[in-house]
């Protein structure tokens, strides 16, 4: 069939031809032209859930959200720091638990309504109301009674009094004005019990000493009214924790926090996000949404701040194909794309555009949660013996967007943080009298002392002709799970051929649809190894060392140490930043001696702009502040290098910021 | 003829049921529910979730309820999409499914039928050979090879069409001939194949015998007869294309009905889920009927009683 192979042949060198060109005369990645408007085109990935900021917990919403939605402050375009957003200035209790915000008196929403304290107060008892279905609400319970009040539970008053729910007197402290509001939640904690008559039936039954307490007393539901949240007058507002959080500040910027309008939600119920009605407060309002094709959004003339809105409008674009999004990029049909991008196998073509390809690490890990509820993984020695039998620095090269991760907290995310780890690392080798060579490969890739750590568990690791052995493992009964994902399954082969290699036990693959993986994991059905990748919820290590507080906790290791848990509790109420971070090392080290996980990777962002967009940054979260972007159509001025974008001075994104941040002295 | 219509078209209802419920089924016994994700969700907030959906009830309590309200046509919100109804997604996305499926089909037909044709009379000759071959190619080629290729060939080597997205007849092209590709393959072969049979049938021998010109049999006689097997792949060809085709969406980022429905499984968004089989079983047996109707005006051999 002579016409066939001469059509696939011809087929083939056209292909060839199209590809070569492109990448062999042209310093950028395909068509690279500034759009002849000033908008931006973004792919934004997956379909947004809802327009609402209160709901859904995706990152792909969050950047949409920093759009159409502002709140008390809004992450630093570089660094994710708070900067000032509709608060222009605020003060923090010297506990860390009370703030008071002081708002810009010229801030208004998308129709023009003023925007004062009340708003705040509104959507602060609006996400924590039970009603709200927040997938996010969690990360907003350190305010006092929120979860109280998520959950249902009712307050006990007996003779016109309010039970406590300790005797311990509290010493007042003030912190602003001093309100009737201020004094109840500054005041004594007040004991809360479940809503759910039957729960609260059992809960005193099984505790006769408070059941005696609460003997008689009427029950008063906990309601949006009790949540430490005060408007003190119209454009200050106070927030008062139920602990310290030094972290909280930056929490603040997260979606959950940002402002829902009132008069819109009251009005239109679920229907308020519906583009006829929807009313937002960010540098840009929706102008045009098409469900799965676009969503299209302008500049607010009604914004406070949009003088320095740059760009006109802003196109999302809803594409999950990951060599779909790289050929609309390749076409210049598009600006920029999501983190997590370009498929690996087209790493090493891409990287080559130094001008354009964003990768710089992320508050972001992956690890194998080890099932310590079940043996051989109890053993703490089998469970080291797994972590350094993996050779890190080989699975991050082949990964090739990664760094490898040796800890539980990302190395290069906290500067401050890092550096306390290192005096916490030189104490503790001092302690035990180790020389500097050895003491750099603890805790790093070491496979005869992985072997020698398998013997003493019990599990000898023979030598034997083609490499090692080790017949008494129950292999049988250890698999390394993973959602099914493609580069999941290459990680999966890449630490299952290192182990056979190193330790000489082949441990199984066993993939799961998502859905299905997810109680799978948590539950701790699993044997043996289970994928765990963690995105921070904010600039802080504890994002991280919290996933193994607490006895229900998200770490899916089964790891519980009461220990632990304190060690956390002492670091957060340390005010010192510096004592702060050291006490956090500290617990963090206590954490990884017991090796719940085999730690992977530190991820990395992996996403591509065109050089003419300015002010948008590979920041550690791709949480991108859109009021800094702009066009340059300038080519000497165009972005290039952009491994040390973070490093580069670019005059107008900086005074911007400087701007901003003159409001709130330091 | 009446009545035949008349009682396929009751059977329709309790067959969609049936449809549902057993969906529906196996919703409840795939692990995982709409509201898991990567993050752990405290107690509390599940525990609103959970009474909000009534999850918190018994199972037949749950299904009676979800049944009551689809026997009204409310498949009410979607899980995934607060704020948005099943009806109003399908009603939305559907114009897109299928404005690309019809121009696909009928692509597909025009091409396939011509070149089954064609290659049937000139049964053996190089045109045969080299049509089917083509044909057999495009049946074997999958779209998730075809699409990337032709974006390659006319995205980035000619310059001629968008990669992907959708906006404009332009837009169109591209989708439209991957997505055609391997139904016009299969129509070819189909007709080829009905063609040849009918062609050697008594009757076309009767009516060359009665002397009638080559042209008035094959247009007036044998196509009627050749192209039955198409029309019964019609059918449910035509339903699967309005209803969304996955990889050709994904592959070219189009808002069509089929990977909202791929979707809708992953997420485990049990009213969208059903909303979206319950219209596609409902399309498949109308298609059907339409076909089995059709067969009456094709094959005079065939009565409805």
């Amino acid at each position: 069939m002579p016409i066939i192979r001469f059509g696939i042949v011809s087929l083939l060198l056209c292909c060839l031809v199209a590809g070569c060109r492109t990448s062999a005369d042209n310093r950028y990645f395909g068509h690279t032209e500034p759009p002849p408007t000033n908008v931006l085109r973004y792919i934004s990935g997956p379909e947004p859930e809802t327009l609402d900021p209160q709901l859904p917990d995706g990152q792909p919403e969050a950047r949409i959200f920093m759009a159409l939605y502002e709140g008390l402050v809004e992450y630093g375009p570089k660094d994710l720091q708070p900067i000032p957003a509709l608060a222009k200035s605020w003060e923090i209790s010297p506990n860390v638990d009370q703030f008071i915000f002081h708002l810009r008196n010229d801030a208004r929403w998308s129709d023009n309504t003023p925007i004062t304290a009340r708003d705040f107060v509104y959507s602060f008892r609006r996400g924590f109301a039970p009603e709200t279905i927040s997938r996010t609400a969690g990360l907003g319970f350190f305010v006092k009674y929120s979860e109280e009040f998520k959950s249902g539970r009712v307050f006990a008053k007996k003779n016109g009094e309010f039970l406590l729910a300790s005797d311990e007197v509290k010493e007042s402290d003030a912190f602003g004005a001093d309100t009737e509001f201020h004094s109840f939640i500054r005041g004594a904690d007040r004991l809360t019990l479940s809503g759910d008559e039957k729960k609260r039936g059992e809960a005193l039954a099984k505790n006769p000493k408070l059941a005696a307490r609460v003997e008689g007393a009427e029950f008063v539901p906990i309601t949006g009214a009790d949540i430490g949240v005060e408007a003190i007058d119209e454009y200050t507002l106070r927030i008062s924790l139920k602990q310290s959080a030094p972290f909280f500040l930056g929490l603040l910027a997260h979606q959950f926090f940002r402002l829902v309008p009132e008069h819109v939600v009251e009005k239109h119920g679920k229907n308020w996000t519906r583009a006829q009605n929807i009313v937002t407060n960010g540098p840009f309002r929706i102008r045009e949404y098409r469900p799965y094709d676009a969503l299209i959004v302008e500049k607010d003339p009604n914004y406070w701040d949009s003088a320095n809105v740059h760009l006109d409008a802003i196109e999302f674009y809803p594409v999950e194909e990951i060599t779909t999004i790289l050929n609309l990029y390749k076409a210049g049909s598009i600006d920029a794309m999501l983190n997590h991008s370009v498929p690996s196998s087209w790493i090493g073509e891409i990287r080559g555009f130094k001008d354009e390809y964003m990768n710089l690490p992320e508050n972001s890990t992956s690890y194998y949660s080890m099932n310590m509820t079940k043996p051989p993984f109890d053993d703490v020695r089998v469970r080291r013996a797994f972590n350094i039998g993996l050779d890190h620095q080989a699975l991050s090269d082949f990964r090739k967007t990664t760094k490898p991760l040796y800890d539980m907290t990302p190395a290069g995310i906290f500067p401050e943080y890092d550096a306390a780890r290192a005096r916490l690392s030189e104490k503790v080798r001092t302690d035990r009298g180790v020389v500097p060579e050895e003491w750099s490969k603890y805790n790093k890739f070491d496979p005869e002392k992985a072997r020698a750590l398998l013997g003493e568990a019990g599990f000898p690791v023979e030598k034997t002709a083609t490499g090692f052995a080790c017949p008494k493992f129950p292999t049988d009964r250890v698999s390394i799970t993973y959602n099914t994902n493609e580069n999941n399954r290459a990680v999966g082969e890449f630490v299952q051929s290192q182990w056979k290699q190193h330790l000489g036990i082949t441990v199984s693959l066993k993939t799961m649809e998502f859905k299905a993986y997810l109680p799978y994991f948590k539950s701790l059905e699993y044997e043996g190894f289970a994928l765990f990748l963690w995105s921070g919820d904010y600039m802080d290590p504890y994002t991280f060392l919290s996933l193994h507080y607490g006895e229900d906790n998200e770490g899916a290791s089964g790891f519980y140490d009461a220990k632990y848990d304190a060690m956390l509790d002492e670091a957060n109420a340390e005010l010192d930043v510096t004592k702060r971070y050291e006490k956090m090392a500290d617990a963090e080290h206590y954490l990884t001696e017991r090796v719940p996980v085999v730690a992977l990777t530190i991820n990395a962002s992996n996403w591509l702009k065109k050089p003419y967009v300015k002010g948008l940054y590979p920041n550690p979260g791709t949480l991108l502040p859109w009021k800094f972007v702009y066009l340059e159509r300038d080519r000497a001025r165009w972005d290039t290098d952009v491994e040390n974008i973070m490093t580069a001075k670019d005059e107008r994104v900086e005074k911007q910021l400087a701007d901003l941040k003159a409001t709130q002295s330091p | 003829m009446l009545r035949f219509v008349l009682r396929r078209l009751l059977i329709i209802i309790p067959m969609a049921l049936l449809v549902i419920t057993l969906t529906w089924a196996l919703i409840r016994l795939a692990p995982g529910n709409f509201y898991t994700g990567d993050k752990k969700l405290p107690a509390a907030v599940e525990a609103t979730i959970r009474a909000k959906y009534g999850l918190d009830k018994e199972w037949y309590e749950q299904y009676g309820m979800m049944m009551a309200n689809i026997v009204r046509g409310d498949f009410g919100d979607s899980l995934k999409y607060p704020g948005q109804t099943v009806n109003e997604i399908i009603a939305r996305h559907l114009p897109y499914s299928a404005t690309l499926g019809i121009l696909a089909y009928l692509l597909a037909l025009l091409i396939g039928l011509t070149a089954g044709t064609t290659a049937a009379l000139k049964q053996n000759s190089s045109f045969d050979y080299g049509s089917m071959s083509v044909a057999m190619l495009g049946l074997s080629v999958p779209s998730f090879v075809l699409g990337p290729i032709l974006v390659i060939l006319f995205s980035f080597g000619l310059h001629l069409f968008p990669p992907a997205r959708w906006g404009g007849p332009l837009s169109l092209v591209l989708p439209v001939l991957t997505l055609s590709a391997i139904y016009a393959a299969y129509i070819a072969r189909l007709t080829r194949a009905g063609m040849l049979e009918v062609m050697r049938s008594d009757y076309i021998r009767t009516a060359r015998a009665k002397g009638l010109d080559e042209k008035t049999i094959l247009l007036r006689h044998a196509l009627k007869g050749g192209i039955i097997p198409v029309v019964s792949f019609t059918g449910p060809a035509l339903a699967a294309l309005l209803a969304g085709t996955v990889v050709v969406e994904k592959i070219y980022a189009l808002p069509g009905l089929g990977d909202i429905f791929i979707k809708a499984v992953l997420n485990r968004d049990e009213p969208l889920i059903l909303g979206i089989v319950a219209f596609l079983s409902i399309l498949i047996m109308i298609f059907n009927l339409i076909v089995d109707i059709a067969y009456g005006y094709l094959d005079p051999r065939i009565r409805y009683e």
